[in-house]
C-alpha cells in the first residue's frame, strides 16, 4: 500500500459523482439495467415471463449520481467504444458545383470521468495507446484519452474465464488508469496513479479522508487485492514469453489450425475485446452531392478483412484467420510493442457460442511451448 | 424454479452407439472427421473428432443445442479440407442438410449423417450437466417438433423420445403478440431491436444456409447496404438478411443464439415462415427433393400483388 492513499465513504463517492455531474462533467460508470424493463421488451427473447429480470451491465454515461452502482459485475462491452466508437465520422463533404467542401471533425473533447472501470479494460487502453501512436498519431483516440480521467475499481475476479495475471495485468491494476478504488468497510480506499489522478484527488479533497489506518482499512484493502490475485492466478498460468516465441516459430503448426475448427468466424470476440482495435474506413453518400467518411470497427475474422482488389485473399480460410488473431495478440504485438494484446478479461470466451475457449487454447500453446526438443523445420516458420 | 428443484437429466439413449458408429467410420476411413458435441469447460460444445480413439468424447444430451450443419456450409473450406465428414444431427438439423442438398451446395456423398433421436434441447447449453426439460427451460423452437424420426440419415441411434414440453411462451405466441400491436408500435419495436445491431454478422456466419461467397452487405460498387451500424444501415441489413432466407430458413435459431446484442431474430424468421406457408403452401422440409418456393415455378402461384 502506497503512502498516498485516502479513504472515501460510499456516500462521498456518490456525492463526488453528483459534484461532477453538477459541474457538467460527463461521468461514465457501469450501470446494471434490467433489459426486460425496456419499453419494447415484450417479445424480446431474454424476457419471457418466467425468467425474472435479465440484468445487463454496461458502461453508461450517468444522468444522476443515484445510478452509480459499483457492484462489480463485468460490463458486456469493454471501455474501448468510448475511445474508438463503433462508428464515427472522420470528415464530411459537400459538393457545390465543381468544388468540394470538406468539413473536419473536432479532435478536442470535453473532460469526462470514468468511475469503476475494470482494471482489464483500462489496461487495454494503455496497450492500444502504443499502436495508436506508432507511425501515425491518432488524434481522435489521443484526444479522448487526454480528456478522460479513469478511476478503476479493484476487481474480485468474475469467474473461471478470467486470466489477467497470465498476460501481465492484474485484478487491481492501474495500467491505463488514473486511480484505483478498493472496497473496504463503509467505502473505498482510493489511490491516485497518475498526475491526472492526483489532480482529481486534489479537486475532490473535501470528499476524501487522508488518514487510512494501515492496520485496519489499509490491511483490508491489501488482503482483498491479494485474495483476488490468487483467485485469478489459479485460473491460468502460462509463460507468455515462450508462448510468444513458440507462435513466432510455428506458423504452420497443425495445432494452430486445429484450434480453430469450430470457430464460426462471427467476430463477436473481436467486438467485445478491450484490445482489438482494427477498423475499416468507408465513404457513405448521404443525399445528392454530400456524404461522410466513417470509420467502423472491423474484424480480422471476416474474409473481407484481407480481401485484395485483385480477388486474392491471403487469409482465405477461417483457421488461418483465427491463427492471425492468436498470433497478433500473443506474438506479433508483443514482438513489436513489448506488450501482449490481451488483458485476460475473458469476454471472448464467454461470448463464444461455439465454445472457442482462450483459456484452454493458451494452455495448449503453453504446453506445446514447454515441450522440449520438438522443433519445427525452419522453412515452415518463414 | 430454484436450482435445487431442477432435475438433472441423463444423456439421451444411444450415446454408446453414437460413439461406436463414429469410431467405426473413422477406423474404416469412411470419414476423416466426425463432428458432434462434447463436454467442454463451459458446457456442451461442438467437437471435431479425427482420431477413432477420441470417439468417446462424443455426447448427446439436452445441452446439445448447436446446429452442426453449419460446418457443412461451403463457405467453410477449412472444414472441407479435412476430408469426408461424419456429422451428428438432430431431426431438425436434417432440414438444414436438405437445404444444402436442395440448393446443390453439397453432394450427398460428401457427408455421412448420424441421426440422433431427440426429445428436445435446452435453451441454455452452458451447464455442467444436462437438465430435464421443463416449460421454463426448453428451447422454444422445440415446440411442435415435426421430425420425431429423422429419415434422411445414414445411421440412427437412440430410442423414440416423448415430444418436448410446451414452453411458457411459444415463438408463435410472441409473433402473435407482435402482430396484434398497431403498426406504429411494431415499427417502434423493430426500430429499437435493430438499433442494437453492431453489424458483426454473427447471424450470417453461423447460419447453415447463408451460403453466398460474397454477401450483398460486402458489395461496395454499388454499395447496396450501408456498413455503419446506424439505424438506417442496420434496418437494411436485417431486413435483407431475413428476405434472403425466406422459404429457406430451417428455424434452428442459431442466428438469435449467436447474436451478441440479443435481437429476437427468430421472431422475424417465424413470421416469414408463416408468410411462405400461407402464400406458397410450403413448410420447410427434411426432404431435399421437395422444391422450395425460391427454386420452383407453379402456374397457380398467387400473384395478385402484380398490378
Amino acid at each position: 500500500m502506497t503512502g498516498h492513499s485516502s479513504f472515501i465513504s460510499s456516500e462521498d463517492l456518490r456525492g463526488l459523482t453528483g459534484d461532477l455531474l453538477a459541474a457538467g462533467t460527463e461521468v461514465i460508470a457501469p450501470v446494471a439495467t434490467d433489459i426486460c424493463q425496456s419499453p419494447s421488451a415484450v417479445a424480446a427473447s431474454a424476457c419471457r415471463i418466467d425468467k425474472g429480470p435479465a440484468i445487463e451491465i454496461d458502461y453508461t454515461p450517468l444522468t444522476d449520481a443515484a445510478e452509480l452502482d459499483l457492484s462489480r459485475g463485468l460490463p458486456q462491452l469493454s471501455l474501448k467504444g468510448y475511445f474508438l466508437p463503433e462508428h464515427e465520422v472522420l470528415c464530411s463533404w459537400k459538393q457545390k458545383g465543381t468544388t468540394i467542401e470538406v468539413q473536419e471533425v473536432p479532435t478536442r473533447f470535453a473532460p469526462r470521468v470514468v468511475i469503476g472501470a475494470k482494471p482489464c479494460d483500462s489496461a487495454g487502453l494503455a496497450v492500444v495507446d502504443k499502436v495508436m501512436n506508432w507511425d501515425y498519431e491518432d488524434e481522435l483516440w489521443n484526444g479522448r484519452r487526454e480528456a478522460t480521467t479513469i478511476i478503476n475499481l479493484a476487481c474480485p475476479v468474475i469467474d473461471d474465464s478470467c486470466f489477467c495475471t497470465a498476460v501481465g495485468a492484474a485484478p487491481d491494476d492501474v495500467k491505463g488508469a488514473d486511480g484505483l478504488l478498493t472496497p473496504v468497510d463503509g467505502g473505498y480506499v482510493f489511490e491516485p496513479a497518475s498526475d491526472k489522478g492526483r489532480a482529481f484527488a486534489d479537486a475532490h479533497k473535501a470528499r476524501l479522508r487522508a488518514d487510512v489506518p494501515a492496520d485496519t482499512l489499509g490491511r483490508q484493502a491489501d488482503d482483498e487485492r491479494a485474495a483476488a490475485r490468487a483467485r485469478v492466478q489459479a485460473n491460468l498460468e502460462i509463460d507468455a514469453d515462450s508462448v510468444r516465441d513458440w507462435i513466432a516459430t510455428h506458423f504452420e503448426d497443425p495445432l494452430l489450425a486445429m484450434l480453430a475448427m469450430k470457430c464460426n468466424g462471427c467476430g463477436a470476440c473481436t467486438g467485445v475485446c478491450p484490445t482489438c482495435h482494427c477498423f475499416d474506413i468507408i465513404d457513405e453518400v448521404e443525399g445528392v452531392g454530400s456524404g461522410c467518411r466513417r470509420r467502423c470497427w472491423d474484424t480480422c475474422q471476416a474474409p473481407t478483412f484481407t480481401l485484395h482488389a485483385s480477388g486474392h485473399n491471403p487469409r482465405q480460410n477461417q483457421h488461418v484467420r483465427y491463427r492471425q488473431r492468436i498470433n497478433h495478440k500473443f506474438s506479433i504485438y508483443p514482438l513489436k510493442f513489448g506488450e501482449v494484446l490481451c488483458t485476460g478479461c475473458g469476454r471472448c470466451t464467454r461470448v463464444c457460442h461455439a465454445g472457442q475457449d482462450l483459456v484452454e487454447i493458451l494452455q495448449e500453446i503453453d504446453i506445446a511451448a514447454r515441450r522440449p526438443g520438438v522443433a519445427e523445420p525452419a522453412e515452415a516458420a518463414s | 424454479m430454484s436450482e435445487a428443484t431442477m432435475t438433472q437429466a441423463p444423456e439421451y439413449v444411444g450415446v454408446a452407439d453414437l460413439r461406436r458408429i463414429a469410431r467405426e467410420l473413422l477406423e474404416a476411413g469412411d470419414v476423416r472427421v466426425v463432428i458432434g458435441w462434447e463436454n467442454g469447460r463451459r458446457g456442451a460444445r461442438p467437437v471435431f473428432v479425427t482420431d477413432p480413439a477420441a470417439a468417446d468424447r462424443l455426447i448427446f444430451d439436452t445441452r446439445c443445442v448447436h446446429n452442426l450443419v453449419t460446418y457443412l456450409n461451403p463457405r467453410r473450406d477449412h472444414v472441407q479440407e479435412l476430408g469426408r465428414i461424419g456429422l451428428v444431427v438432430k431431426g431438425c438439423d436434417v432440414k438444414a442438410v436438405a437445404g444444402l442438398l436442395r440448393e446443390k451446395q453439397i453432394d450427398p456423398g460428401d457427408v455421412v449423417l448420424i441421426g440422433v433421436r431427440c426429445g428436445g434441447v435446452l435453451e441454455e447449453n452452458e451447464l455442467p450437466a444436462p437438465l430435464a426439460l421443463t416449460e421454463a427451460n426448453v428451447a422454444p423452437r422445440c415446440y411442435g417438433c415435426d421430425i420425431r424420426e429423422p429419415e434422411h440419415v445414414d445411421h440412427i441411434v437412440g430410442e423414440s423420445q416423448p415430444e418436448p414440453p410446451r414452453p411458457i411462451m411459444t415463438i408463435d405466441d410472441r409473433v402473435a403478440q407482435l402482430d396484434a400491436l398497431p403498426l406504429e408500435e411494431r415499427w417502434a419495436f423493430w426500430t429499437e431491436q435493430f438499433s442494437k445491431c453492431v453489424r458483426c454478422y454473427a447471424c450470417r456466419q453461423v447460419c447453415p444456409l447463408c451460403i453466398c461467397e460474397r454477401c450483398i452487405v460486402e458489395k461496395t460498387q454499388p454499395q447496396w447496404i450501408e456498413p455503419s451500424s446506424h439505424p438506417r444501415g442496420n434496418f437494411s441489413w436485417n431486413v435483407t438478411r431475413a428476405l434472403h432466407l425466406a422459404g429457406r430458413c430451417v428455424d434452428c435459431g442459431e442466428c438469435e443464439r449467436f447474436c451478441p446484442v440479443g435481437i429476437p431474430l427468430s421472431l422475424v424468421n417465424r413470421k416469414l415462415q408463416h408468410i411462405v406457408r400461407d402464400r406458397y403452401d410450403y413448410v420447410v422440409s427434411e426432404d431435399p427433393e421437395k422444391p422450395a418456393p425460391i427454386g420452383d415455378y407453379r402456374l397457380d402461384d398467387q400473384q395478385e400483388f402484380i398490378k
